[in-house]
């Protein structure tokens, strides 16, 4: 248990904070919106959105941070404890403070009659979870791969911006709908919803399993200037 | 004094156009705009389209995504002294902490403009392919000067100064999400800085160059003394509020630098 | 535990920083000597587990390093101290040392702390245990990182250049501390600074682009330069000749301390060499020009 509390501490305040920050502003929107006049059900569709599109967003640049930046990288990659494990308690306390602030807000959404997503408990957490584990499982990888805080902030900036932008053609399309992270804010549980869900969850699985492959060989993350 | 901002700048200028993830971000993002515009992207344009509507269309569209890319590249460049250790020695040189933080802005804002600009003649070459107007290629450097640009000066000042008082990380995310909430959000329904005279993706100017509205500018919403009708002087006059905009972060650069230098 | 090295090649894309690095290290206090960019960082982080080898074969205490069950059991029974030691600036002292120790898998909470204890009160830092190591000096924090190295009891203590910018008050200190804990184990001090090896190690080995150019007792070193070494004094200008190795200005004019093969002047006269000076003649054999 001290090992965890010690990870929270190193995983971060920035880290940790990113996403009840994600949900803060999301609230500020949707009061913004309700003061503004804006209809009951897209204010809804708003607080669906802070589960299902800020907290991964959030969630995914913490993960990239905690895998990039460690003053003492060099010390831990000599110690008998894997650094993978080190890092996988680390990004588990940044996945773990996003799934249950996602709960709650889910929770307090239904409790207030303003919960916009589809009922059933499996669905609900679906709703913000594969996304989480799409969108932090590609910041991963790519901050494993790339060893670069800019390439793998710029990605999954990227990806989440492009597919709010195109999200009509993304929804569209055949091959990309399984894809898009947002159905759920979009289109509601529309047809192939569950498909959706099921391929970003699974997206996310392969992307964490390949980005701890590669850790397997922990000193690829040092960056030229450490080595 | 001037020859000392000329020398940050150039500096800055050389250290960040070798950052490879620059080219590779710019690179990566063109490309998908590219691929991925859509049935109502620049390339569909009739072939009748004028120049300055064909070129205003792909610079708002770069304008969409790109800066993203250079926000994040930025988001590091100040606080990155006091990570390398040079913090101390920039602010022990007889160079005013003013100097500095202009030099440093303006080295930044070139060195982002640069692919910037290459990315936006590239197009022109290839629409001149289809097209044959070598107008193309002067409203491609128009269209960079007053939709790209004065969005990139707007973004870098944020970029190099916000990670001062928050944590990169946490700039990167607000900055994301703001790009979407204050650029692309449709200002119909809830309270946004979309299509306001403030929107450094430069929906006004490419308004004026398209000949139309190109996005959202002047579309009705919050803030509506800020909407005014598209047209040359919206646009002269929003490029002129993103520079100044861009000034206020810069100005307190210096001092938050000094406190953290001292802390 | 001893190492065995051989073979031992490591590139960086272009650049090969060790070409066939072969080395014996028996137990107790060993010096790695060299030049800034001679290797010895590389050759430090592989035997810590940080660096896999590009080629070659590194036994320690028997054990393979270039497996993955090697590593494992040669980190089981290591302390390293690098070259740039970050440390956690959040944390206490005290609290670093207990997240080192949990990592090395010391779980028993009251052994742990015991040995905490023990390690502040032997490297003097028992009274700011609970200070936050932001803002520690250098050497403080070099002292923070020699009682992260000792805990769990390392049969093998890896240290890079652990003295470079302290001061000599400091530098005297952290000697003593290497040499104290040498009894029982292994302690491989790699450094740029022959004064240090001089004080604490019976056997050295010295590196010159990415080899090793010698091994054996630190008197085999100073033995490069007998019959070598000069002094010359003189009001003109230094020696052509030959490595100026110190100059003290007197009344009577400039001493010089010159390594040379040949008398380097008229008025040379031949002196017993320092270790020093046994090491630049290494260095001119190794690295000519």
């Amino acid at each position: 248990m001290s090992l965890w509390r010690y990870e929270a501490r190193r995983a971060g305040w920035p880290a940790c904070l990113a996403p009840p920050a994600s949900l803060l502003v999301t609230l500020a929107l949707a009061a913004a919106g309700a003061a503004f006049g804006t209809p009951r059900p897209f204010v809804h569709n708003l607080l669906l959105s802070g589960v299902e599109a800020l907290v991964p967003l959030a969630a995914a640049m913490a993960a990239v941070t905690v895998v990039s930046v460690d003053r003492c990288r060099e010390l831990q990659l000599a110690l008998p404890t894997g650094y993978s494990w080190t890092l996988g308690r680390r990004l588990g306390v940044v996945a773990g403070i996003g799934a249950v602030l996602s709960l709650l807000f889910s929770a307090a959404l239904r409790l207030t009659g303003s919960w916009a997503g589809p009922d059933s408990p499996l669905a609900s957490a679906l709703v913000w979870a594969s996304p989480l584990l799409g969108l932090t499982g590609l910041a991963l990888l790519v901050a494993v791969l790339g060893r670069s805080v800019v390439l793998a902030t710029t990605t999954v900036a990227m990806v989440w911006l492009c597919q709010q932008l195109f999200a009509s053609a993304l929804v569209a399309g055949a091959w990309s709908r399984p894809f898009f992270l947002f159905l759920t804010s979009r289109e509601g549980v529309a047809d192939g919803w569950w498909t959706n869900r099921a391929v970003l969850a699974a997206c996310g699985v392969l992307f964490i399993t390949t980005a701890l492959l590669l850790l397997r060989r922990p000193e690829r993350l040092l960056t030229e200037e450490e080595v | 004094m001037r020859g000392r901002f000329f020398a940050v700048c150039r500096y800055e200028f050389r250290m960040q156009i070798r950052k490879r993830s620059l080219w590779l971000s710019t690179a990566g993002l063109a490309v998908l705009i590219a691929v991925a515009q859509g049935d109502r992207g620049p390339r569909h344009l009739p072939a009748a389209a004028d120049a300055a509507r064909v070129m205003g269309s792909w610079a708002l569209l770069f304008s969409m995504l790109l800066p993203i890319g250079f926000g994040m590249v930025l988001a590091d460049r100040l606080v990155r002294d006091h990570r390398l250790g040079a913090a101390s020695l920039l602010a022990s040189l007889p160079t005013r902490p003013g100097a500095l933080v202009a030099g440093k802005y303006a080295g930044s804002v070139a060195a982002t403009a640069v692919p910037a600009l290459l990315v936006l003649l590239v197009t022109a070459a290839g629409e001149f392919v289809h097209r044959g107007d070598p107008a193309l290629f002067l409203w491609a450097v128009v269209a960079f000067a007053v939709v790209l640009l004065p969005g990139l000066a707007f973004v870098a000042a944020f970029a190099l100064v916000c990670p001062l008082m928050f944590s990169a990380p946490l700039f990167r995310v607000l900055f994301a999400g703001y790009w979407f909430w204050g650029n692309l959000l449709g200002p119909n329904y809830l309270p946004s800085l979309t299509g306001t005279l403030l929107t450094p993706i430069g929906d006004y100017p490419a308004s004026w160059l398209i000949g139309e509205r190109a996005l959202y500018a002047g579309a009705p919403g919050w803030l509506s003394f800020l909407r005014p009708e598209p047209g040359g002087g919206a646009a002269l006059l929003s490029v002129v509020l993103l520079a100044v905009l861009a000034t206020p972060p810069l100005v307190f650069a210096s001092p938050l630098l000094a406190r953290r230098t001292s802390s | 535990m001893d190492i065995m090295i051989s073979g031992l090649r490591r590139r960086f894309g272009r650049v090969e920083a060790l070409r066939g690095v072969d080395l014996a290290v028996p137990g107790g206090m060993f010096g790695l000597l060299g030049t800034n960019g001679a290797g010895k960082t590389t050759l430090m982080r592989i035997l810590a587990g940080v660096l896999p080898p590009t080629s070659g074969r590194v036994l320690v205490g028997g054990h393979d390093i270039t497996t993955r069950a090697g590593r494992l059991a040669v980190q089981r029974r290591l302390g390293y101290l690098p070259q740039d030691l970050g440390l956690y600036p959040d944390l206490t002292t005290h609290e670093f040392l207990e997240y080192v120790g949990l990592l090395k898998g010391l779980d028993d909470d009251a052994a742990r702390r015991r040995q905490i204890g023990e390690l502040l009160d032997m490297v003097g830092l028992s009274d700011v245990a609970r200070r936050r190591l932001k803002g520690f000096s250098g050497g403080m924090r070099r002292r923070v990182g020699i009682a992260q190295a000792l805990l769990g009891d390392p049969a093998l203590v890896v240290v890079d250049e652990p003295t470079a910018g302290l001061d000599p008050e400091e530098r005297i200190r952290f000697r003593t501390l290497l040499a104290q804990i040498a009894g029982h184990r292994t302690v491989l001090l790699s450094t740029h600074i022959v004064e240090d090896v001089a004080q604490t190690c019976q056997e050295a080995a010295v590196m010159a682009s990415g080899r090793v150019v010698f091994t054996g007792p630190v008197t085999g070193i100073i033995d490069r330069a007998q019959g070598a070494t000069w002094e010359v004094v003189t009001q003109g200008p230094p020696p052509s000749t030959g490595v100026v190795v110190s100059a003290v200005g007197r009344p009577g004019g400039t001493h010089y301390r010159v390594v040379s093969p040949t008398k380097p002047d008229p008025a040379a006269v031949p002196v017993q060499p320092s270790l020093e000076e046994g090491y630049v003649a290494l260095m001119r054999e190794a690295v000519p020009g």
